[in-house]
């Protein structure tokens, strides 16, 4: 039976079973003795409804998820292709000059003036005055069977090249870090939106009760620019937030047991606490009682199942070679490799963050000829691997991985306050970028979008965040346009008002 | 249920059963389908066609076709109704979406008939006194319970002793009160009059002022840190004990607002007035190398507008800041005239965050007091205030960073400060040199052989100032002699030269820097000579040659160079500083537009206030008018959400068009009507009257059938989860852990390592010792980019932008913290030594310890349940002795399998149900 196969019939018994539990649980709690009210069952009927279905002319699905089991598996509107999503993040943009996006043209012009045309009304972020145009700071030459341009930086991600699908030509209207990196994760360039994560566990909860739905890792020092508002769940119940897990200290802050404490006594002080607060119910009638002692059981299993998967120890020596980690560090290598087994566990969303690629050319940590060189290292082996090792496992066709920044960087040298910078750099650049997707039903080997050839804007196949947030949605089995949240007197979507499907990409 | 969910979608849907001859109601009936149906193309985003539906004038004039697309009387001639009726889907309006519905059609043709009257949003009209309804005794329960008789509800009884303590106790003070409070309440008949003493004795605490600072520290977005990238520390905390002060003392909202936003510009401002504007500093200040000075000053002042917008007004002003308002009345100018209130404050996203109000100490301020008697004494009053103005601020400063750099100078890290090599020349514009005889400057300067000279009018014009720069390690002050023609080189000297005698008035000045012991050609980025902080211009010190001149002058020097922090407030620019507001198209600031002046919007003139000064003092004067339709029921919003779980307006942060409608509106005006023109603003007077009610004193739980779900009508008592604070206060003060000392600067109490991560910023979590580590939750250092992970668990705000609202949320990761953070444990474990030193048997104890977090007796099932896990926990314990002593925590006689059983007990019984939430 092919992977393809074994994977529609996984979505279907997903599906399947979602919808037995639901129906059970709508007659139990008709026919519970507890004498739970039709409220919790208005509530439930809120919670299967994605878009649409969170029906305006049921008041009572305001409540939009059960508040019981807020992350139970549901199925799509239809059926998507990917079941999970892993999305890698290059903190401060990396340049699609250095990587992906070959432009010889550009090397010419290395070292003169920027043609006045590319600075006409245009703002940058620290660019002030004639610029120096920049070449490529590295050899690029075509692999795989696609022909891809893939720059001598990324020996690893060269051997993969036919399995993924490069968009050459995102844009974005943001070039400051944080906003722009909101834009690409929430939808709004503001505070206050539902990260793609949130949406995604709001619309399909999550394959595995005992671990977060939506995980974060980070790399690289620091946390991105945004802070960790990139991963929160705005207006959506905070239950779909990201729950960062660390690779050093506790896995997930407050995990472990205070000592002295052994998992029988856990038990049986969470056991006690929630009959107790059974009892509270019998008397209140609160559902939101209900919730909490679900909640209580979830934390007790997520103890164990939280530190199990966060450790890498485990794996073979084979896989750590392949990723090359580095356990008991926090790095992109052991995040990938922990990206890996939380989708293999269930976990429905696992965003990383890589901090670090703001290749400015002020000091020598952010030179492209110096610094950044150690970031392409410390993550070609690494998302390579990734690929590889999701496709040994048959777990790639069904995990949709991205890999980008929130901009591109600019074809000229940065000139910070009008004088030429110390080392190599370019300034964040809104007009054109690389990202790349592979496997959750995405095309193998191809590349969609073009710049011109300079690098500097983009002549075909342009995209912008919100159709890679429709193109992510999409495979996941749901129509941007139709997934919405009511709040504030109106339906709000993780593409706000735009999006549309790369359809060119889709396989 | 059916019927009841029948009855519910009629009520939601009465607005459209009115018979056509009925006039039809434009906020109510009109606007809802506009704003959902059309104002997304023509509105105040887009006027698509050259048409736009925001206001009347927009909507009846001619569109790109030439002609109106409303004619009023006339639907038939009016385009807008062939528009929406069209068969052609090409024609159609909405254009490819949904048509609208007959009903709405009929609205629309009915409305135009009418004579497309635009009304007024409810929230846009001034509050009009209200006739209460006779339905109960006091005046809320009135407004509600005629509510509920026409909803056919019936309201809940009234809670018990113990439930209505522990619900008012959190609500007033967010804390369990003294104990002898409780008893004494516990032990009354619970009458109407021990349950007033019981209020008043909450609403006199000291405690209150923290529990409500920490609402209104989230629309502050108070924090202890600078926020954005590198987050570096701030000294802001003065501003957070004011805000606890002024709700402690009670002050009168209309005076909180007014001392907030232009404390610094009432007659002669008391320091609290000028610690009081810092609400307005606690905007972000973007230290990041690379970034425009500013560009985060003005992002820094838009904060300000759409603070005061959201957090006073209840409106989402931010939208204007683009284009006009999508949906409410107000045009994209309106947003820059408002701007224009706050561009001429004189802070600048400079790192060192000035202007401050100094921390002088308690005997720094009694020098400074003395210097400003011996002054008055024989100077002018004008003399006094100039001395005051730079001990204090450190003002009128230039700082640095708004130099030119002509030649050998640079703005280092291009917002940091001003640096100079040998030879350096650099510019400021429009120096007020009129009163100048004193230069004084801070700087750092360790090269020795140096002299600065300053220039007017050109790098080769009239010197005015020409001096030895001092050399040390560290950073100094400096006080040159300012004068025509200082031509002669001199050490240190005082008062005025004379030079030529001159008046100067307003110059660019031209700093240069020489240094012959200096080479001339350097490395690049090395070899600065200076690194200048900023310079002021001003009178010598005054009264030289009179008795007691040069103790005082020595004074006034060691108060100027002593190291005090100081806390950002708001001060207004110098008529030479000014600067001029232009409205940003598309809110961008790289394209300008016009030029505006301070005003507010059209919308909300009132009569009488036209001749308000134009600065933000007047500002202030008509937010606090009692006609402003806004600032009123915005607050009696908030309060009311605090106390019942949601607001009358459930979005607190938006009374607009697109906001949610009251569920009370009668109520609503009724109580912003009172506290206005009945209470004198007094947020204590409203807040009792809202806790006497027996709205609020219900019990909460629910009913059997589902006649009021969400309880939008109040046919039960609230039943919230306590905030994050709460949840710390509580425990920390069941625990016997508490430390209530208040004030000062934030404390550190434990948190995990790893938890600060800024990209750029050095700073460590140094936990605090002592009684510290207990002080309430209000005092916990804030760190924007990386707050108190266990008070972030349950929803605190992060507090980098205005938040109007928390949502409360339930999950497990909150649940981890109450079981397992090291804080809990830590208080778990004192928990149950108080319980186990209160005397009795085991399950006595369980019973004090849980009548301690409930006022209520432990019933017996429960108290079984908590038998049955100490039982099984001393089991465990007493066949290890190791863990034994790691739950108890410390060996001491404590350390016996009992009293680990016991903190085992103390730790489920902080995470039941009722503790965690208010019954």
């Amino acid at each position: 039976m092919t992977h393809k196969h074994d994977h529609a019939q996984r979505l279907l018994k997903e599906a399947e079973a979602a919808e037995l539990r639901n129906h059970t649980r709508r007659h139990f709690l008709k026919e519970s003795a507890m004498g739970l009210g039709s409220l919790a069952i208005g509530s439930l009927l809120g919670a299967w409804g994605c878009g649409n279905a969170a029906s305006k002319t049921n008041p009572l699905s305001q409540v939009a998820f059960d508040p019981a089991h807020p992350l139970l598996p549901k199925s799509p509107p239809f059926l998507g292709k990917a079941r999970s999503v892993i999305y890698l993040h290059m903190a401060g943009a990396p340049s699609q000059l250095e990587l992906f996006d070959f432009k010889p043209e550009l090397a010419k012009m290395d070292g003169q003036d920027c043609p006045p045309s590319l600075l006409a009304g245009k703002q940058f972020a620290f660019i002030r005055g004639v610029p120096k145009m920049l070449g490529p700071q590295a050899k690029f030459a075509q692999h795989g069977e696609s022909r891809a341009w893939i720059s001598e930086h990324l020996p690893h991600f060269s051997t993969v090249a036919d399995e993924v699908s490069f968009l050459k030509a995102v844009t974005t209207d943001q070039f400051n870090h944080a906003p722009a990196q909101l834009l690409m994760h929430t939808g709004s360039p503001r505070l206050g939106r539902p990260s793609m994560g949130s949406w995604v566990t709001y619309g399909l909860g999550t394959e595995n009760q005992n671990l977060p739905g939506f995980v974060v890792l980070t790399s690289g020092g620091s946390f991105p620019d945004a802070g960790k508002s990139v991963w929160g769940s705005g207006f959506l119940p905070s239950v779909y937030q990201g729950v960062q897990c660390r690779s050093e200290g506790d896995p997930v802050l407050f995990i472990n047991d205070p000592a002295g404490m052994n998992r029988d006594l856990r038990k049986a002080s969470i056991d006690a606490i929630n009959a107790a607060n059974l009892q509270e119910y019998n008397e209140y009638n609160d559902p939101e009682i209900l919730s909490r002692i679900s909640q209580y059981e979830m934390a007790y299993r997520m103890q164990i199942s939280a530190p199990e998967v966060m450790n890498i120890n485990n794996e073979p020596d084979y896989i750590h070679e392949m990723y090359g980690t580095q356990p008991g560090k926090s790095c992109f290598a052991n995040n990938a490799l922990l990206a890996r087994k939380l989708v293999e566990k269930g976990v429905r969303y696992v965003q990383l963050f890589d901090w670090g690629w703001d290749a400015h050319g002020d000091n020598a940590g952010n030179a492209l000829n110096l610094g950044i060189i150690n970031k392409y290292r410390s993550v070609d082996k690494a998302m390579t691997a990734l690929l590889l090792d999701l496709k040994q496992r048959g777990l790639l066709e069904e995990t949709l991985v991205v890999w980008g920044g929130e901009f591109g960087r600019t074809p000229m040298m940065e000139n910070r306050n009008g004088a030429q910078n110390p080392f190599k750099g370019r300034d964040h650049h809104t007009e054109a970028f690389t990202i790349w997707m592979a496997g959750g039903g995405i095309k193998k080997g191809y590349t969609h979008g073009e710049t011109d050839e300079i690098g500097y804007s983009a002549v075909s196949g342009k995209v912008e965040a919100y159709d890679i947030q429709a193109t992510i949605l999409h495979q996941l089995g749901f129509n941007h346009e139709e997934f919405t949240y009511p709040f504030q007197g109106r339906p709000f979507r993780l593409t706000d008002v735009g999006g549309k499907v790369i359809s060119q990409v889709v396989s | 249920m059916l019927l009841a969910l029948l009855a519910i979608l009629i009520a939601s849907a009465g607005f459209i059963s009115f018979g056509s001859n009925n006039e039809v109601d434009y906020s109510a009936d009109v606007k809802p389908i506009l704003n959902k149906k059309c104002i997304s193309c023509h509105g105040g985003v887009q006027a698509k066609s050259g048409f736009s539906l925001l206001f009347r004038e927009d909507a009846l004039a001619k569109t790109e076709s030439g002609k109106p697309a409303i004619v009023p009387g006339d639907p038939s001639a009016s385009e807008m109704i062939r528009r929406i009726t069209h068969d052609d889907p090409e024609e159609r309006m909405p254009y490819q979406h949904e048509p609208l519905s007959k009903e709405e059609i009929r609205i629309l043709k009915n409305w135009i008939k009418q004579g497309a009257k635009w009304g007024d949003h409810w929230a846009y009209l001034p509050v009009q006194k209200q006739i209460v309804p006779e339905a109960a005794d006091l005046e809320i329960d009135a407004f509600i319970r005629a509510k509920l008789e026409e909803q056919d509800l019936k309201p809940s009884a009234p809670a018990d002793k113990p439930t209505i303590l522990r619900r008012v106790s959190l609500d007033l003070i967010g804390i369990y009160p003294e104990d002898h409070i409780s008893k004494k309440f516990l032990q009354s008949d619970g009458s109407q009059q021990a349950y007033q003493a019981l209020v008043d004795s909450l609403l006199a605490s000291p405690r209150f002022g923290e529990r409500w600072a920490s609402v209104w520290l989230d629309l502050a977005r108070y924090a202890d840190t600078k926020g954005y990238e590198s987050d570096g520390h701030r000294d802001i905390w003065p501003y957070r004990d004011w805000v606890i002060r002024a709700f402690n003392n009670d002050m009168p909202y209309d005076q909180f607002l007014t001392e907030q936003m232009a404390g610094d510009l009432l007659p002669s401002p008391t320091k609290d007035q000028y610690i009081a504007t810092a609400f307005h500093r606690n905007s972000m200040t973007n230290d990041e190398g690379g970034t425009d000075n500013e560009e985060f000053r003005i992002a820094a002042v838009m904060d300000r507008v759409n603070t005061t917008w959201e957090a006073t007004m209840g409106t989402t002003f931010s939208c204007v800041q683009c284009h006009s308002h999508p949906y409410d009345p107000f045009r994209h100018d309106e947003y820059y005239k408002f701007v224009a209130y706050f561009n001429n404050t004189r802070d600048e996203d400079v790192p060192g965050e000035y202007p401050w109000l100094r921390q002088l100490e308690t005997k720094q301020e009694e020098q400074l007091e003395n210097i400003l008697a011996w002054i008055r004494e024989g100077e002018k009053v004008a003399d006094a205030a100039a001395v005051e103005r730079m001990l204090r601020f450190y003002q009128p400063a230039i700082n640095s960073t708004t130099a030119e750099c002509i030649k050998n100078a640079v703005i280092g890290g291009n917002n940091y400060a001003l640096l100079v090599r040998n030879n350096a020349i650099a510019k400021f514009k429009s120096v007020d040199l009129s009163d100048a005889e004193t230069m004084t400057w801070q700087f750092y300067s360790n090269k020795k052989g140096g002299v600065l000279t300053v220039r007017i009018d050109s790098a080769n014009g009239p010197i005015v100032v020409r001096e030895k720069v001092p050399a040390n390690e560290k950073w100094q002050f400096a006080e040159f002699a300012v004068a025509l023609e200082a031509g002669e080189m001199e050490g240190w000297r005082d008062g005025r030269k004379t030079g030529a005698g001159k008046k100067l008035s307003v110059h660019d000045i031209f700093v240069s820097y020489d240094n012959p012991s200096l080479p001339k050609t350097f490395n690049d980025g090395a070899d600065f000579a200076i690194v200048f902080n900023w310079i002021a211009f001003t009178p010598a010190f005054p009264g030289k040659g009179r008795e007691g001149y040069e103790s005082n002058k020595k004074l006034y020097r060691d108060l100027l160079t002593a190291y005090v922090p100081g806390t950002p407030i708001l001060l207004e620019n110098p008529a030479n500083l000014h600067r001029t507001t232009n409205l940003f198209e598309r809110g961008n600031r790289m394209t300008p537009g016009k030029e505006v002046q301070p005003a507010v919007p059209n919308s909300l003139q009132i009569k009488g206030l036209e001749n308000l000064p134009p600065n933000r003092l007047g500002m202030a004067k008509w937010m606090t008018d009692k006609r402003h339709p806004l600032v009123s029921r915005t607050i009696v919003n908030r309060l009311w959400e605090q106390l019942f779980g949601s607001g009358i307006v459930e979005t607190l942060e938006d009374m607009g068009t697109q906001g949610i409608a009251p569920t009370h509106r009668e109520l609503l005006d009724h109580l912003s009507w009172k506290l206005m023109h009945q209470y004198n603003w007094s947020l204590k007077s409203l807040l009792r009257e809202m806790v006497m009610s027996a709205t609020y004193r219900q019990q909460s739980r629910f009913g059997k059938d589902e006649g009021d779900p969400f309880n939008k009508f109040y046919s039960r008592g609230p039943r919230t989860r306590l905030s994050a604070e709460q949840i710390r206060d509580q425990h920390l003060f069941v625990s016997g852990l508490i430390d209530t000392t208040m004030f000062g600067k934030g404390v550190m109490p434990w948190q995990p390592d790893g938890i600060w991560l800024s990209p750029y910023n050095g700073a460590r979590w140094e936990k605090s010792s002592g009684g510290d580590q207990y002080r309430r939750a209000i005092y916990t250092y804030w760190k924007r980019t990386s707050p108190y992970p266990s008070l972030i668990s349950f929803d605190a705000a992060q507090r980098v932008v205005c938040n109007a609202r928390r949502i409360p949320t339930n999950t497990p990761l909150q649940a981890l913290v109450t079981l397992n953070d090291s804080a809990y444990v830590d208080m778990s474990r004192h928990f149950a030594r108080r319980m186990q030193q209160s005397g009795g048997g085991t399950q006595q104890q369980i019973g004090t310890g849980y009548q301690w977090l409930t006022f209520k007796p432990l019933p017996a099932e429960k108290a079984k349940l908590m038998m049955d896990l100490y039982d099984k926990s001393l089991r465990t314990f007493r066949a290890d002795p190791q863990a034994t002593c790691e739950m108890v925590g410390i060996d001491d006689e404590f350390n016996n399998p009992g009293a680990a059983a016991l903190v085992v007990v103390a730790g489920a019984m902080m995470n039941l149900d009722e503790v965690i939430m208010k019954n």
